[in-house]
């Protein structure tokens, strides 16, 4: 392979110095001259009928503009989002608490909010229903369609109730899943700019600006070349920033449309809670059955997600979910189920694992306990099972050279003295309340959208080189911090042999790129990456033509091969800059810009029985996770987290750690503290007082190993990262605690309460 | 958060410009409560008396026989006081526990009080620590027992306008624990919380006071296990008595917080273990 100069390299990330300096620009940071403020009007109860919304006493409030109903809607009343059931304000009824029934326009921020709080909604109360498995019963209210079923899908494979019929040792269990909240530090927020043409520009924090394009286009009746989409500095996203920013920046567009001017509207911690999309909770029933061997031979799924009101993106987290199911095991007879139901909750969405991680505690918990039963050590009872490359996933997908799963779980139960740990057993010291524990899990991810999305998956990209040298690529994939405009930066660097210095990513502007699909499924490094080396290629073509034709007129000997190296061309003792050549090149009138367009192969997946490709390529990862379990009050810490990844070859080693780190650390939070609550279809803790989510106190030490299996198709032989870490952590605590005390908690969050009752019920 | 804010810089200049002001009004402190109930939409005052001017609410003063804390001294000002280090080692144990450092830099013992949250940890240490609280009114002071300030969950026995000024916490030799069972390691309100004071000699606790927070509507003062503690020698026997006798003294509920019967188990924990950290 050659030698690389930039990719694989920890260089220092593009935005570093303007966000801890804090001259970032963030959605709420941008002014513009004559602008206004917008406020969300919002249903109070899961489920009304709208009569009437009146804003009499809203307008008495001083710098009171206007109210902005679905009447002032001058497109379709439709958020083209997957299934169109999500109108961008309702007209006859709203379907859950804190959905956006109207808006207010003032001229100041707080104006806005007061009056808003004085809209008068007139309304019905319908009955409601919150709870996803009694809105699949038969005799439930129908809130959605005709059964309450926003998406369903099902993976059909061999002969599952013989299999079963035949399995020496049988598994079963429930396990459920509660919210989890994305909590990024910058809460939802847009502004719409009209322009004078009768188009509109929409600044938005959005990890998917053309789902934002889609929406503000369709709300305003616009064709799409009198949109653009602006991304500001995004604070944070892990999913919470994909799809419900479209329906954000579309109030703030129909604001601006109304009023004439700029219009601001950025959400306040409380209606982001209430109102943006969340981690669907799940509930699963797996049974998993095995020879006596111990070879898997059987597993049942029965998976349901609690969509919320509206379909959003629940069909497609809960597809990935489902080809999921299983784990990464070698099973000849399956049969997965899932449903993803409609309850009058807020719509739930895309979060960092999508629909993987609720499945994936349940899946590898009950690994853990069929192992047990069978009376194998459960690393052993994986390592058994696993999927190697050219075996073949429950799907009938065969895996390719690029699995590294065995491995991974080979290096964390050496790394994480596994064997000694795990023979030691129930480790009560004397006389403590305190006993220790290791659990392992071991998971597998599709890399990017897979055959549901595949219409969507395509990347493109805009690379030009300035006659100064400095080179700007514009891609329509975003930063939200995870390291894409430094990652992308390196690979274009690369290709193109430009110091890393020179070269810029700019945040999304749709008017730049082609639609580039969603900034998700960890596929920005992999499409946009290729896309870049797309549009790179012809250009490196002509540099090193050029490079070669300036060394050799300074008189060097080319019988040696030229060697490009970190922005330097030489050859023969000869040495020219990449600045020289571009100018070279410009002097040349040679084409210094190019377009770059990557589309994902194709996959084979049929709907109907769930066999085939489905994703192009799979990411892998274990965790071994050691705890601590007080006794007394059930409280478990983490103390370490051992984990192995085979995400490809890594481009930034250090950020590669810190998407790592961070995975593991929100896994850990979702596992053992975040508990959104609703009650009587109402969310009862709204604020980071309640919804308590872990801190730096409670990081466990991290010991964290990249085992670099190249991707043939990936950019530098990357394949996607930022989801993996997170996926596995949960299980991998939930085990490690029945290690420790023998407490099997099926629920997450796992709770001291929970805990602390499974002892005391052990005890008794 | 209202238009009208006013800052009187003396007690005098207050209890003058009060009857002008908006009758809907509160009195704003280090604001680490106030500010947020009025951002989540649940404050309705149409003026903040901000008291964080008033020099007769400041320091922490030492007498012969008490220690004087004023309702505006800042947490973080308590920390690191050789004076409550020296005397009042439940509130010094507790601090740690109290919110987070740069909450502690703005919050003050009176808003903790005048909040009235049965887990707050500032006043839990303290009524373990046998305070007294100072009120005033048009210039009328009096004195009651910290323990009677407190009604009910966010509700007080302050009269309208009258003003926590300090606290008065007696010396008397004794050493501390502060247990505190939250929801994750650090800065977290909790499901449970405990504070002993106690006066140990030769291994016998000649006095304890029992504290507790978040299990009950108010503070919990445990009169009954403090009396059966003193006077005792802190045994393990004697310790797991108390222990049982506790869950009898509180009353917890079911919230998004934690759960009732889990919250009175954790009493008996909280309290073996604090009492085991003193011995």
């Amino acid at each position: 392979m050659e030698k690389l100069s930039f990719v694989g390299k920890s260089l220092p990330r593009k935005d570093a110095l303007i966000k801890v300096t804090g001259r970032a620009a963030y959605a709420d940071d941008r002014e513009f001259a004559g602008m206004l403020y917008a406020a969300a009007v919002r249903s109070p109860r899961p489920r009304i009928k709208i009569l009437s919304i009146s804003d009499a006493r809203a307008r008495h409030t001083s710098g009171y503009v206007t109210l902005v109903t679905y009447r002032d809607i001058k497109g379709v009343n439709k958020w083209p989002v997957v299934m169109q059931d999500y109108p961008f304000l309702p007209e006859k009824e709203a379907r859950f608490a804190g959905e956006t029934v109207a808006l207010v326009v003032a001229k100041t921020a707080a104006a806005a909010k007061a009056a808003a709080r004085l809209v008068e909604i007139k309304f019905k109360e319908l009955p409601f229903i919150d709870d996803p498995l009694k809105s699949l019963e038969k005799d439930s209210i129908k809130i959605y369609g005709k059964d309450n079923i926003i998406s369903s899908f099902v993976v059909k494979k061999g002969a599952v109730d013989k299999a079963f019929n035949n399995a020496a040792y049988v598994v079963e269990g429930e396990f459920s899943t509660n919210y989890q909240v994305h909590a990024y530090l910058e809460t939802q927020g847009a502004i719409a700019v009209p322009e004078p043409d009768g188009g509109v520009t929409v600044h938005s924090s959005t990890q998917c600006p053309f789902y934002v394009l889609d929406a503000v286009a369709a709300a305003l009746g616009l064709p799409y070349h009198k949109v653009k989409i602006l991304q500001t500095v995004t604070g944070g996203g892990f999913g919470g920033k994909e799809d419900v920013p479209a329906l954000v920046a579309s109030h703030a567009a129909l604001c601006a449309a109304k009023t004439g001017r700029p219009v601001k509207l950025i959400y306040g911690r409380k209606e982001d809670f209430q109102s943006m999309s969340k981690r669907h909770p799940g509930w699963a029933r797996v049974a998993y059955g095995a020879d006596k061997n111990g070879r898997l031979i059987a597993c049942r799924v029965k998976y349901v997600l609690d969509g919320g009101a509206y379909a959003t993106l629940s069909p497609i987290v809960l597809w990935r979910g489902t080809v999921h199911a299983a784990g990464p095991y070698k099973i000849a007879n399956v049969s997965i189920e899932t449903y993803a139901a409609a309850t009058n909750k807020v719509p739930c969405g895309a979060f960092r694992g999508f629909g993987q991680p609720q499945i994936c505690f349940a899946q590898e918990s009950l690994i853990d306990e069929l192992a047990a039963k069978i009376g194998m050590d459960p690393v052993d009872f994986r390592m058994k099972n696993m999927l190697e490359p050219g075996d073949k996933t429950v799907t009938g997908q065969r895996i390719n050279s690029s699995c590294g799963l065995k491995e991974l779980v080979g290096v964390v139960r050496k790394r994480s003295g596994w064997d000694k740990k795990k023979a030691e057993g129930f480790r009560l010291k004397a006389e403590s309340d305190k006993a220790r524990g290791i659990g392992f899990s071991a998971t597998y991810y599709g890399v990017g959208l897979g055959a549901k999305g595949r219409y969507l998956d395509r990347a493109g990209a805009l690379v030009n080189i300035y006659k100064d040298s400095s080179v700007c690529v514009n891609v329509g994939n975003t930063e939200m911090g995870q390291g894409a405009l430094t990652v992308l930066a390196q690979i274009a660097a690369e290709t193109l042999n430009a110091p890393y210095e020179s070269v810029r990513v700019e945040e999304v502007d749709s008017s730049k790129v082609p639609d580039s699909g969603p900034t998700v499924a960890s596929r920005t490094t992999l499409m946009s990456g290729n896309a870049i080396i797309e549009a790179a290629t012809p250009l490196r073509g002509r540099i090193f033509k050029t490079a070669f034709n300036l060394l050799t007129a300074k008189g060097a000997d080319f019988s040696r091969p030229m060697v490009a190296s970190k922005g330097a061309f030489s050859m023969g003792g000869k040495t020219v800059t990449f600045r020289e050549v571009t100018a070279e090149c410009w002097n040349l009138r040679q084409k210094m810009s190019e377009q770059g367009w990557y589309a994902a192969p194709r996959t084979t997946f049929k709907m109907e029985n769930g066999q085939g490709d489905a994703y192009v390529i799979y990411s892998y990862s274990a965790d071994a996770a050691e705890v601590e379990v007080d006794l007394k009050t059930g409280v478990t810490k983490v103390l370490k987290i051992w984990a192995a990844y085979d995400v490809g070859k890594i481009v930034n080693p250090r950020l590669a750690m810190g998407q790592a780190q961070g995975g593991i650390l929100q896994g850990m939070s979702w596992a053992l503290y975040e508990n959104l609550v609703y009650k009587n279809g109402i969310m009862v803790n709204p604020n980071f007082t309640d919804y308590v989510i872990a801190t730096t106190a409670d990081k466990p030490e991290y010991d964290i190993t990249f085992l670099e299996k190249p991707y043939a198709e990936g950019p530098y032989k990357a394949k996607g990262m930022g989801e993996v870490p997170l996926i596995g952590v949960a299980p991998a605590v939930a085990n490690a605690i029945a290690n420790a005390c023998g407490a099997r908690v099926r629920l997450v969050p796992l709770l001291p309460e929970k805990v602390w009752k499974e002892i005391r019920m052990m005890k008794n | 958060m209202p238009k009208l804010i006013v800052k009187p810089s003396s007690l005098k200049e207050l209890w003058k410009i009060t009857p002008a002001l908006p009758y809907k009004r509160k009195y704003l402190s280090g604001g680490t409560d106030l500010v947020n109930i009025s951002n989540a939409g649940a404050d309705d005052s149409d003026c903040w008396l901000d008291v964080s001017a008033l020099t007769e609410l400041w320091g922490i003063k030492e007498t012969k026989s008490s220690i004087f804390i004023g309702a505006a001294v800042k947490i973080s000002e308590i920390e690191n006081s050789v004076t409550a280090r020296r005397w009042l080692p439940a509130l010094i144990a507790a601090i740690p526990h109290f919110a987070s450092p740069s909450l502690r830099n703005m919050a003050t013992l009176g808003g903790n009080a005048a909040n009235a949250s049965p887990c707050a940890d500032g006043v839990c240490a303290l009524i373990s620590e046998r305070a007294s609280v100072w009120l005033e009114l048009k210039g009328k002071k009096r004195k009651i027992p910290l323990t009677g300030l407190f009604l009910g969950p966010k509700k007080t026995a302050l009269k309208k306008d009258e003003l926590i000024t300090g606290f008065e916490i007696p010396k008397w030799k004794h050493t501390a624990a502060y247990q505190k069972l939250g929801p994750r390691s650090y800065f977290g309100i909790s499901k449970a919380a405990v504070a002993i004071s106690a006066d140990i000699k030769a291994g016998v606790a000649a006095k304890v006071s029992i504290a507790l927070a978040s299990v009950g509507p108010v503070i919990v003062y445990a009169a009954k296990t403090s009396a059966f503690l003193s006077g005792k020698s802190l045994v393990a026997d004697v310790i797991s008595e108390a222990a049982e006798l506790v869950k009898t003294e509180v009353s917890p509920i079911t919230d998004t917080r934690s759960e009732a019967d889990y919250r009175r188990e954790m009493c008996g924990v909280l309290v073996s273990r604090a009492l085991q950290g003193l011995t």
